[in-house]
């Protein structure tokens, strides 16, 4: 058996040229900044990184960072697959604006999201003076951290479980309800299998992008130290006190959690489609 | 009685449906629509006058200039990458083209702090590069180049991950027949290839321009936040609101929200027209 070649002949023009741009800028842009924090990293080794990030503020920051998070790409999860069943399902005025809505979180800036949120949540702010009522304080507690990652994370689940409800043969739902199947089985055994690897990728995006959030949790979360302080706002902290070798190990603690949870939802995934049997 | 309506089977119960609609309905005004309004209310509330003499201020000017000259530069250079990207990976076959997509991909899942981490390490004065660089007279970190390479690292992935879809699903065909017939690679490129992929471009670079001109994280931290020279919009935005400046901070913020609104109304209506010329996943 001969070996693959590395690149098939291919009578198509601009190999050179659009190979030499791709890998040119892509080592510019994204895999020298990111091999400097690695080298970096590998200068002071995994027990230099262990001493950094083993101190209360480090944990407290990072703990909270992924259990809100979690919880927000949970809320996310639940939220996103009930706006795309009735944005997908449901035919009712002012839809298509519904639809165009759930991608203001992509459109609209961190920065401007956060001030907003703020004013409306804070005591004397809109909705924040209802909560009030209640005696829940949501801006400058962890529930105002809660409420700029759903914001943040709201699109993807929606976005990528659309377009597989839109591809759901009606017929499998009919066959579902002859052989006598109620609506809540047939959506909980029938409908949901289907959607869960869409639902899980949405979800990984969620979560990923969660957790490096910083522009719109700042503003609303108040950075107590060890209360409401989330892991990203330490590192820029590090950063303006010239802080460079921490802010280095809590940046590469960040990129390993994330990466590991990332390859876990993965391998849940692979796991899913194997049970459901269809890739 | 004529007017009784039997459920369908594949359908829930009205009563259902019309809480479903609610849910969504009352989610999105909470969390989208509020803060839309907020916004605007804010940057109003002296007035006109008030807002348009904020957004008039020197060190705002200066901050919209800085804004515009940084999309005027990220935008067009990720837009090429994103053709030579694409081009790259839909019209050849090599080994390891899924490893490649994967680290386009990559800065998605980067925070945007970490990105800037990276460029400081990478081009910061304590680094080899940047030390040098520093010496010679052209500081990247707390400069232009430093801000333009964080929108860039940010926003790397936007347009090749709108074109690689629409061009696998087009195939090689066209291109090949153009080159059979004797065009040159450029013209089988502008005449052939352009012409079948530029509203998924146009797609691509909407996005990508919205998220260069509202990125926080990563410019935050490579700009040094110099009034009137590294402070782009929503860097000036921050500090205006840490001023207690409602007003010109809110200002500031309903322009980049009037331009979130105008990228919606683009895509929607990219959406609605040239579906069938969009990745699959944005066709409703």
């Amino acid at each position: 058996m001969t070996r693959r070649p590395l690149i098939h002949k291919s009578p198509m023009p601009g190999l050179g040229l659009s190979m030499g741009i791709t890998l040119t800028m892509l080592s510019l842009v994204v895999l020298l900044p990111i091999g400097a924090l690695l080298w970096k990293g590998a200068t002071f080794g995994l027990s230099g990184i262990w001493e950094t990030v083993n101190r209360e503020r480090v944990w407290a920051a990072l703990f909270l960072s992924f259990r809100l998070s979690l919880i927000a790409a949970l809320f996310n999860l639940v939220f996103g697959l009930l706006l795309a069943w009735v944005l997908v399902r449901y035919r009712f005025p002012g839809r298509r604006i519904l639809d165009a809505a759930v991608d203001l979180p992509f459109a609209l800036p961190t920065a401007v999201a956060g001030i907003a949120l703020t004013t409306i949540y804070a005591p004397n702010g809109m909705f924040g003076a209802l909560a009030k009522e209640i005696g829940w304080k949501i801006a400058y507690t962890q529930s105002g951290i809660f409420l700029a990652l759903v914001f943040v994370g709201l699109p993807f689940v929606t976005r990528t479980v659309q377009p597989v409800i839109e591809e759901i043969d009606r017929e499998v739902e009919e066959a579902s309800a002859t052989l006598g199947a109620s609506r809540v089985h047939t959506l909980r055994h029938v409908i949901l299998p289907m959607l869960a690897p869409a639902a899980l990728t949405g979800f990984a995006l969620s979560l990923a992008r969660a957790v490096g959030e910083y522009g719109s949790v700042i503003f609303i979360a108040g950075n107590i130290p060890l209360v409401t302080e989330i892991a990203p706002l330490l590192i820029v902290i590090q950063l303006e006190e010239f802080n460079y070798d921490a802010a280095a190990a809590i940046g590469i603690s960040m990129l390993l959690i994330s990466f590991a949870m990332l390859l876990l939802i993965n391998l849940i995934q692979v796991w899913s489609r194997r049970r459901i049997g269809y890739v | 009685m004529s007017d009784i309506r039997f459920a369908a089977a594949t359908e829930e119960p009205a009563a259902v449906r019309r809480l479903l609609i609610g849910l969504a309905v009352a989610g999105l005004a909470t969390l989208v629509a509020a803060p839309l309004l907020v916004v605007f209310a804010e940057a109003l509330a002296q007035g006109w006058l008030a807002a348009v003499t904020a957004l008039g201020n020197r060190d705002a000017q200066s901050a919209i200039r800085l804004t515009l000259l940084i999309a005027g530069i990220s935008v067009p250079l990720n837009a090429a990458f994103g053709i030579a990207a694409a081009w790259f990976i839909t019209k050849f076959d090599f080994r390891g083209k899924a490893v490649l997509i994967t680290l386009i991909d990559l800065p998605f899942s980067v925070s945007p702090v970490v990105a800037g981490l990276c460029i400081v390490l990478m081009f910061g004065t304590n680094s080899l590069v940047g030390g040098w660089l520093v010496a010679s007279g052209h500081p990247i970190v707390f400069a232009l180049p430093g801000i333009v390479l964080a929108t860039m690292f940010v926003t790397f992935p936007f347009v090749a991950r709108e074109l690689i879809p629409v061009m696998i699903e087009q195939g090689r065909a066209e291109e090949e027949a153009a080159l059979t017939l004797g065009a040159s690679g450029w013209r089988t490129f502008r005449t052939v290839t352009l012409p079948n992929i530029r509203w998924a471009l146009l797609y691509g670079v909407l996005l990508c321009n919205a998220r260069a001109m509202g990125e926080f994280g990563a410019v935050a931290v490579v700009s040094g936040k110099i009034r009137g020279q590294t402070a782009t919009m929503p860097i000036t935005i921050e500090m205006l609101y840490n001023e207690y400046l409602s007003v010109a901070a809110f200002s500031l913020a309903a322009v980049l929200t009037l331009l979130a609104l105008v990228t919606l109304l683009l895509k929607t209506a990219l959406e609605i027209r040239h579906a069938d010329q969009l990745s699959a996943t944005h066709r409703h």
